[in-house]
């Protein structure tokens, strides 16, 4: 009789902090890799030019949307963050096809449709390169909090833009969840979607 | 066997329960207490008082309470400029080693030139590096910014005055909207902007490690401060 106690009261012991670590898994908050936005406002909408014609952010509802704004000549950051981007979709293996990484030419001047599609394809086939008018860009890109502007340097390439070089997480909501700064490696940005595809 | 099995059931119970109370209490008591995270701040570049560029990547790593006024706006400009001058004094206090800055934007970049806005920042004791005059040269570019990137309406009249709705806009380190101030309500807004600082600076001082999952859990749970 006792010995059956001990054992019920072993087991029952055992379930519990079963319980216990399958609730704190469940229910804890994850902590993101990316800045966490809990918005109750909508990302704004916007459409611009690829090369398959116009492109709204409205268009990808029910995927999770990564835009980031860079330029074709960008020397360094962009193709570091595009590099990594592509690594986060190599990582998500069959659930890449539920994310849309969009990139926002800053350089409209330079970036042609076609030539912005041509850059980003380069890194993975499914990204897609949006453009648009000097004053199209400018209101998008304001409203993500992104700034650029034009910097004149010596040789053939005229000018740089600075930009601000984050990449910011739109949920399938269509509502703004997450900004990676700018050196977030494709590993932690594939767990944080992986997070957000699951949940 | 029965009464086990019933012991276990009650444990089972009392650990849902325990979880549930501990929830509800969470929520009820705030014993975290945080600010939203309301939208993404604007991108822009403005310029200074010393006819510098100021960025909002220049300002990225800084808690910056933005605020909008012009220089010709008659008196102390519907209390703005002494609610300034005073979180000038308190704001660094309060947030201690987290760095932080006073922007005001200026709404008449015809009139406000950078000669305008320096003597006007050394009228109202500004101290530099830490309380900034700025706009943007270009009307449109100036109506992107402050009325679609910060919300604030804003018409420049014939007279050369502006009328505009005063507000204050709290951004923090990561370039995100946590304080957004548009009128008295049951507290002054000068009162609800000192503390707001306060539990912003509280939030980043502490949030790290394991305590970072309360304050995560306090953003879940809504448990902003009022």
């Amino acid at each position: 009789m006792r010995n059956r106690t001990f054992w019920l009261g072993f087991f029952g012991t055992l379930l519990l902090v079963g319980l216990g670590w399958w609730a704190w898994d469940r229910f804890r908050p994850y902590a993101f890799h990316g800045t966490v936005l809990q918005s109750n406002e909508p990302a704004p909408d916007f459409t611009l030019m690829s090369a398959d014609g116009p492109v709204s952010l409205s268009d990808f509802r029910g995927k999770i949307v990564l835009l980031y704004f860079g330029y074709t000549f960008c020397p360094d950051v962009c193709p570091t963050t595009l590099t990594e981007l592509k690594r986060a979709m190599e990582l998500l293996g069959e659930d890449a096809d539920q994310v849309q990484v969009i990139m926002v030419s800053v350089d409209p001047e330079r970036d042609t449709p076609e030539k912005i599609q041509e850059y980003v394809e380069y890194f993975w086939p499914t990204f897609i390169g949006v453009t648009g008018t000097p004053e199209q860009i400018a209101e998008v890109a304001t409203q993500y909090g992104i700034y650029y502007e034009k910097r004149e340097v010596p040789g053939a390439t005229g000018y740089l833009m600075d930009h601000t070089a984050t990449v910011t997480v739109i949920d399938r909501d269509g509502y703004v969840k997450l900004i990676f700064p700018f050196g977030t490696p494709g590993e932690d940005i594939a767990a944080d979607l992986k997070y957000l595809i699951e949940h | 066997m029965n009464r086990a099995f019933i012991w276990i059931t009650r444990g089972v119970y009392t650990f849902f329960g325990l979880v549930f109370v501990s929830v509800v209490a969470f929520k009820v008591f705030q014993p975290v207490q945080v600010l939203p995270r309301i939208r993404l701040g604007p991108g822009y570049w403005l310029l200074d008082q010393d006819g510098q560029r100021l960025t909002n990547e220049d300002m990225r790593g800084k808690v910056v309470l933005y605020s909008f006024l012009y220089t010709r706006c008659p008196g102390d400009c519907y209390g703005i400029v002494p609610l300034l001058q005073k979180v000038q004094v308190q704001g660094p206090q309060i947030m201690g080693d987290i760095p932080f800055a006073i922007v005001t934007i200026t709404l008449d970049p015809a009139h406000d030139t950078p000669e305008v806005l320096k003597a006007y920042a050394q009228q109202v004791g500004a101290q530099p590096g830490l309380w900034y005059f700025a706009t943007h040269p270009d009307p449109k570019r100036l109506k992107l910014i402050v009325g679609a990137g910060f919300g604030v309406w804003y018409e420049p009249q014939p007279d050369g005055s502006v009328r505009f709705a005063p507000r204050y806009v709290l951004v923090d380190g990561w370039g995100i909207v946590r304080g957004d101030y548009k009128y008295e309500t049951i507290a002054s807004t000068e009162e609800r902007i000192l503390r707001h600082l306060g539990v912003l600076a509280e939030e980043i001082q502490n949030s790290q490690g394991s305590a970072k999952l309360a304050y995560e859990a306090a953003h879940f749970f809504l448990c902003y401060a009022p």
